[in-house]
């Protein structure tokens, strides 16, 4: 398995080295820089085939076996799987125990590359984590990557000349006029797919918050692309702000994390100890789960030192050496195990890292950022603030499920669940095409979430696969239609099915597979899976804990409003009569350039839910065999009386037959309700408007998260501010410039003593040194005769003092 | 007053020292022939290599004077033969357990190794230098190849010496050559006057080691070090009693081993004895300037440490403490000469406008900073604790292994510019940076490092032998210390003076246009050796490692 990392590695670094390229001459290769066009293109395409190499490489290590049945164990209902993990001792491995049984653990291929630092015994290094996750990842990210690279050739074929910004007006009265930055948008472009690479290959969780960093630096250079638009700088900038909120939290959970673990390493590591041999030392998921312990959670050692460090110290006080100090420790860190300390700390570590998450996928409350992101270009919009960057949030809470406590995974439910429905409003009345496809998209990010929460590894993640290609395809769709109508406002546009029917029926598609339409029970498009996993999970989940139940009825209606609110996107943008005829005369349908990629993700919307025909292989699967060890049985709370069902409940067919048909249902109802407003217009949306009057408003003011943020945060901000700069101008201004006069007198001061005194002192110093060294030059006179005379002379000479030296020594002893 | 004293029953003279006497003939002619022909096939096979390879270049000049290049090619042959062999430690921990090589005249442990790799790395470095700087011309090239092989050959055996006369052998066949050497440029006044100032020097100084050796010798009754060592043992052990017969011999002793100085001075050019240095080095091709100055200044600090250990440190701790009086001895005489040597070389180098007149001066004052490391050794030779000496000892070999990198390409910068230029005046390479810019950043990184300036080499090599002299923990080798740093600073004049000629000051009108690109064979040759200033730097942990693996065995 060497090579995994080689090619995969490969594939991260190539889209550096086209950055690195276009850095330095980017301006310079072909036409207007269209050059780096290409340069980017080919090495995210390189990067996909190598991706694929290693899919491959992964598949014909670990094949997919053919699914076992869940019928045995699994037959009772979700109450049994909770109660058996209840009492704990008694049929928990009837279960649980056979699962784990059923289940191959496959272990990661894991490993460092380069090491930054060591202090001690602990290290930083740049290492990977390849798992099938990883592999999935990269597959994707660099699919659709490739994809946006080929279609932006289209899109943002205008930067290859001079652009004159309508959008901004100088002072003159001019619109701005500036060159064409074509070249610019591929290197941000190599910069992000490097980037975000580099953080699904990641190793340890230092190196996942470098590469975090560094796709928000390039989601804050793409958002503010066209940055003498105020508007696109304002939200380059909150983007920026809001995330670092967000990255504060997730410092403190690597503070947690290396305090308590003593490690950033997700896998094991080999390491020298204090006698120079190797040894393995447990990473993160080890610690939190050790296989000794079934692989279920446990406060690591460190955490429950770092909880119990007073009683520590007093015992390492009054025992004699640190050999039985260490021993007394060890006997008793069981036992306050046992007691829960250190598990506080665990769950500080939990909520650190998925603090960065709600920053990074624009959870409630910190989701903000996303819709004013759209400023940004299209095809970024599509790459970033869809697909990929915003769904890292998921990856890392996936990845990092091993650690999140019952607990934590609740916060998220419920954080995902918020957003969720609140984004789905959103999107209800919104009539920017992208502001409503980024609504969706928090949406989405939100179900995610709520399904990792829910104890629904593979159903969140899962998702996030889906998801990026639909999501992808509906923003490329829709940045088609605004390339052709120069308008982002769906109330100018209508009828534009003729004008555009590639962009038409794709965009159809994209609706469909987000809608999760398909024929029940048989077979529909990707989303119609993952959305199943996910209704299927809460189902289980809401018998489990009735208390939280009503988690699983917004998400069913969030499934309903999200079939609505597309639908009725796709209804007045390309149904009915043209409402603005400049708009509509001067539509077009779009190059092939930009059809292709189209295409391509369409057809991957529909079958990416599907088994690929006479294999086992299906991205369900592939993904299964990265389920952390531990996770799937579910767990129970100590805390609160509350159970993560075990994943595997919700794939049992009673569960799932029902769940299909809510689902289902949900799809069809937002889709008759779109059909009757804006299809057929039997209804009319402005009675509704009028009637849900307070309800409009709050959702078109986006639930006044902007005003009250607005309020609570950036205004004191800056009135603090602004009391700062007054008193720093009147105050210790006048401070610093009086200090400085002061110095500037004490500096001519010591100016005229230096120069009268201590530069006099040492030019004679140098001056002499330097006559004796021309008079020493003297002494070479190039006379033979003198040299050997010199000679004789100096052994005399030498002779002389050692003879002293000599006769003096002697008389003492 | 000696031969009563060599007469009387004190003489340690036994067969416990001598294993020769009082055996049979038979006996003897098997310990002789075992003792040489197995060095010879062990030990000593770089030294044979080379002698057949002396054997088979005039052979070739002889017979097949048609191939041009025979002796470029077959030289460079030899020595890589030879260098294979030295460079693995070819037998040094048995080299030490086997009875002595060549009944006890030579040694064969890690530091005579050491030092051979030096010497062999070094003349393997020079020989491609001399093919693209043109000296010697194709026709002689034989002749000169030859010298250098035979003078490398006595360079060898100095620094395995065990016995005087190996010291005198080896450092005539080193110096000879190297007389021929220097008065090569034949058609040029100034080399044959620098050949015949630098014979006629020779010849006195040997004169005067002869007769110091003479002295030694007959005063203690052997030529062989351990065995003048462990009489001089013996002839402190009666101090208290016999007190005027000690002080009478060892004032003796003391002439001697003053003129025995005077030889290795000579070949270190030691102030008072490095008269013919500036003369010879102005006088003779910077090639040659490049082998003295490094080859044999190497090779003489390597008997300078045989011999100074030889009478300070013997591997019984009892006899240790009896040799007090000569490990003082030798404290004062090294350190004295060595400050001596350091400063007058950095003052002298002054008022230079010649580059090798100049670079001359710059040696003279780097074997100062050479010399200090020995006497830190001899200081701390007494101590049982062995790990203070190996470890000045050990920074001399790391200095010597770097000097030997930075002269050779100051040499090889002033051949390539005097090819160009015609000149090896300073005032000529005004303006240089301008028309070979890659050229005079290499030069200035090699003027920097000789300066002792981090991140270069010389700082590493400076660094070593400081650190060595700080940790001996000895006033008078502190009193060393701080000369040795204020010797660093006033060589900041002269070499920084050269890179402000090149860099700052305007081109003079009527020269022509020198260019060296790097990209030539000279550039590509000097820019390699300007990389290994900074190379050496960063992988200074790999050199003191190399060092301390040279001299692991030196005290046993």
């Amino acid at each position: 398995m060497d090579t995994l990392p080689l090619l995969l590695g490969t594939a991260w670094l190539l889209p550096l080295a086209s950055f690195a390229l276009i850095l330095l001459f980017g301006s310079r290769m072909g036409k207007a820089g269209r050059g780096a066009g290409f340069v980017a293109t080919a090495a995210i395409v390189a990067a996909f085939v190598l991706s694929a190499t290693a899919l491959t490489v992964w598949l014909s290590a670990h094949p997919i076996e053919a699914p076992a049945g869940h019928s045995s164990a699994t037959a009772d209902s979700a109450e049994h799987g909770a109660a058996a993990k209840e009492n704990h001792a008694a049929d928990t491995h009837a279960s649980a125990g056979e699962t784990t049984a059923a289940k191959k653990i496959i272990p990661p291929v894991a490993g460092d590359w380069y090491e930054l630092g060591a202090f001690g015994t602990k290290r930083i290094t740049i290492g990977y984590y390849i798992d099938a996750l990883t592999i999935a990842m990269f597959f994707m990210v660099t699919m659709v990557a490739s994809c946006i690279h080929i279609y932006s050739f289209g899109y943002m074929h205008e930067e290859l000349s001079e652009v004159t910004d309508h959008q901004v007006t100088l002072a003159s009265g001019q619109h701005l006029h500036r060159r064409g930055r074509f070249h610019r948008f591929y290197q941000y472009l190599s910069l992000f797919c490097f980037s975000m690479l580099g953080l699904v290959i990641a190793g340890n969780i230092a190196m996942v918050f470098v590469f975090w960093e560094l796709v928000g630096i390039c989601s804050y250079f793409l958002i503010g692309f066209y940055i003498e638009r105020k508007s696109a700088s304002n939200a380059a900038n909150k983007a920026f702000i809001v995330n670092r909120v967000g990255d504060f939290g997730m410092i403190i959970g690597l503070m947690a994390v290396w305090t308590g673990m003593g490690t950033f390493s997700f896998g094991d590591y080999e390491m020298k100890d204090a006698q120079g041999r190797e040894t393995m030392r447990p990473g993160i998921f080890s610690q939190a789960r050790p296989a000794g312990n079934d692989f279920q959670l446990q406060a690591p050692d460190g955490m429950v030192k770092f909880a119990k460090r007073d009683e520590i110290a007093e015992i390492v006080q009054k025992s004699e050496n640190a050999a039985d100090a260490e021993l007394q420790i060890e006997k008793r860190i069981d036992g306050w195990r046992k007691d829960g300390f250190g598990y506080g700390w665990l769950i500080v570590a939990g909520l650190g890292i998925f603090c960065g998450c709600v920053g990074k996928s624009a959870q409630f409350p910190l989701h903000v950022w996303l819709p004013d992101a759209m400023e940004g270009p299209t095809p970024v919009s599509a790459l970033i603030h869809a697909a990929t960057m915003v769904a890292a949030g998921v990856y890392l809470v996936g990845r990092f499920y091993p650690v999140f406590t019952p607990e934590v995974l609740m916060v998220i439910a419920y954080i995902g669940c918020i957003t969720l429905f609140i984004a789905a409003t959103m999107a209800l009345v919104a009539t920017d095409i992208k502001r409503v496809l980024a609504f969706s998209t928090v949406s989405q990010l939100g179900y995610m979430m709520l399904a990792l929460g829910f104890g629904g590894w593979l159903a969140g993640i899962f998702h996030l696969f889906t998801h990026a290609f639909f999501k992808a395809l509906l923003f490329l769709c829709s940045g088609s239609v605004i390339h052709a109508t120069h308008t982002n406002e769906m109330p100018r546009m209508g009828g534009l099915l003729k004008k555009m029917p590639y962009t038409g029926i794709t965009m159809l598609i994209g609706c469909l597979a987000i809608a999760g339409a398909g024929i029940p029970w048989i077979i529909g498009l990707s989303g119609y899976y993952s959305k199943d996993f996910i209704i299927a999970q809460g189902l289980v989940y809401q018998h489990a804990n009735p208390l939280h139940g009503w988690l699983f009825y917004f998400s069913v209606a969030g499934a309903g409003m999200t079939s609505f609110y597309m639908f009725r996107l796709w209804y007045m943008t390309f149904l009915g009569t043209p409402r603005d005829k400049h708009v509509y005369d001067h539509a077009h349908e779009s190059t092939p350039s930009m059809l292709v990629p189209l295409v391509i993700l369409a057809v991957m919307s529909v079958i990416s839910g599907w088994k690929v025909p006479f294999t086992n292989l299906e991205l369900p699967a592939l993904l299964t065999q990265a389920i952390p060890s531990g996770t799937e049985e579910g767990a129970v709370s100590n805390l609160t009386k509350f159970y993560i069902p075990a994943e595997h409940l919700s794939h049992e067919s009673g569960v799932h037959f029902f769940a299909t048909g809510i689902a289902f249902l949900m799809a069809l109802l937002g889709f008759v309700l779109a059909t009757a407003f804006y299809g057929t217009k039997r209804l009319d949306p402005n009675d509704a408007r009028r009637t849900f009057a307070t309800l409009y408003r709050i959702f078109i003011h986006k639930w006044y998260f902007d005003e009250a943020y607005q309020k609570i945060f950036v205004r004191p901000a800056l009135a603090i501010s602004g009391w700062i700069a007054w008193l720093d101008k009147n105050g210790l201004d006048w401070i610093a410039d009086n200090s400085a006069r002061l110095m500037g007198l004490c500096a001519r001061l010591d100016d005229w003593f230096d120069r009268k005194f201590v530069d006099r002192l040492i030019d004679l110093v140098a001056a002499g040194t330097y006559r004796l060294g021309i008079r020493l030059k003297a002494l070479q006179t190039g006379s033979l005769r003198q040299y050997v005379m010199l000679l004789a002379v100096g052994l005399a000479a030498l002779f002389m003092i050692m003879n002293f030296y000599w006769n003096f020594a002697m008389s003492k002893m | 007053m000696n031969d009563e004293f060599a007469r009387s029953e004190y003489c340690p003279l036994t067969t416990d020292h001598c294993p020769l006497i009082s055996v049979n003939l038979s006996d003897l002619l098997q310990d002789v022939l075992s003792s040489t022909t197995g060095p010879l096939m062990g030990s000593f096979r770089p030294e044979v290599v080379i002698s057949i390879t002396i054997l088979v270049i005039l052979l070739q000049r002889t017979f097949l004077p048609a191939w041009k290049l025979g002796a470029f090619y077959l030289m460079l042959l030899g020595l890589g033969t030879a260098f294979y062999f030295v460079v693995p430690w070819h037998g040094t921990m048995e080299g030490m357990k086997s009875p002595p090589p060549f009944t006890g005249m030579l040694v064969a442990d890690s530091f005579s190794v050491g030092l051979r790799t030096l010497l062999y790395l070094f003349t393997l470095l020079l020989i491609p230098f001399t093919q693209i700087s043109g000296v010697p011309k194709r026709e002689d090239a034989a002749e000169f190849y030859v010298l250098v092989l035979g003078a490398l050959l006595g360079m060898s055996l100095m620094v395995a010496a065990n016995h005087l006369i190996v010291v005198l052998v080896g450092m005539e066949m080193a110096s000879l050559p190297c007389y021929v050497l220097a008065g090569w440029q034949r058609n040029r006044r100034f080399g044959s006057e620098a050949a015949l100032k630098y014979a006629v020097f020779g010849a006195g100084a040997a004169g005067v080691m002869l007769f110091g050796m003479s002295l030694l010798a007959g005063a203690l009754g052997s030529a062989h070090l351990p065995t003048m060592a462990s009489k001089l043992i013996a002839l402190f052990e009666l101090f208290p009693q016999e007190r005027s017969a000690v002080v009478a011999t060892s004032g003796l002793l003391m002439l001697g081993g003053l003129m025995l100085f005077v030889g290795i001075g000579f070949k270190l050019a030691a102030f008072p004895f490095h008269f013919w240095a500036p003369d010879a080095f102005e006088g003779a091709s910077a090639e040659v300037g490049a082998f003295i100055s490094v080859a044999s200044k190497i090779a003489a600090l390597g008997l300078l440490v045989r011999l100074a250990l030889a009478f300070s440190a013997v591997p019984d701790p009892g006899a240790l403490e009896k040799l007090a009086p000569a490990r003082e001895y030798l404290v004062i005489l090294i350190s004295t000469l060595a400050a001596i040597t350091c400063t007058f070389g950095n003052l002298a180098a002054y008022g230079q406008t010649n580059m090798k007149r100049l670079l001359a001066y710059s040696t003279i004052a780097h074997a100062g900073y050479m010399m200090m490391a020995v006497a830190a050794a001899v200081a701390v030779a007494g101590n049982a604790d062995r790990s203070g000496a190996e470890e000045a000892i050990a920074s001399l070999v790391v200095y010597a292994g770097i000097y030997l990198f930075m002269n050779l390409a100051a040499f090889a910068g002033v051949a390539f510019l005097r090819n160009v230029l015609g000149s090896e005046d300073l005032h000529e390479y005004a303006g240089l940076v301008r028309r070979s810019p890659g050229f005079t950043v290499c030069m200035a990184l090699v003027m920097f490092s000789l300066l002792g300036l981090p991140p270069l080499a010389g700082f590493t090599a400076k660094f070593a032998v400081f650190k060595a002299l700080y940790e001996t923990g000895k006033s008078p080798i502190h009193a060393l210390l701080a000369i040795g740093v204020l010797n660093t600073v006033l060589s900041l004049f002269y070499y920084l003076r050269v890179v402000k000629v090149m860099v700052i000051d305007p081109e003079p009108a009527d020269r022509t246009a020198p260019e060296i690109p790097l990209r030539s064979a000279a550039g590509g040759y000097f820019f390699l050796l300007a990389s290994f200033m900074l190379l050496l730097f960063f992988f200074s942990g790999g050199v003191a490692n190399w060092a301390r693996r040279a001299v692991e065995s030196l005290l046993m």
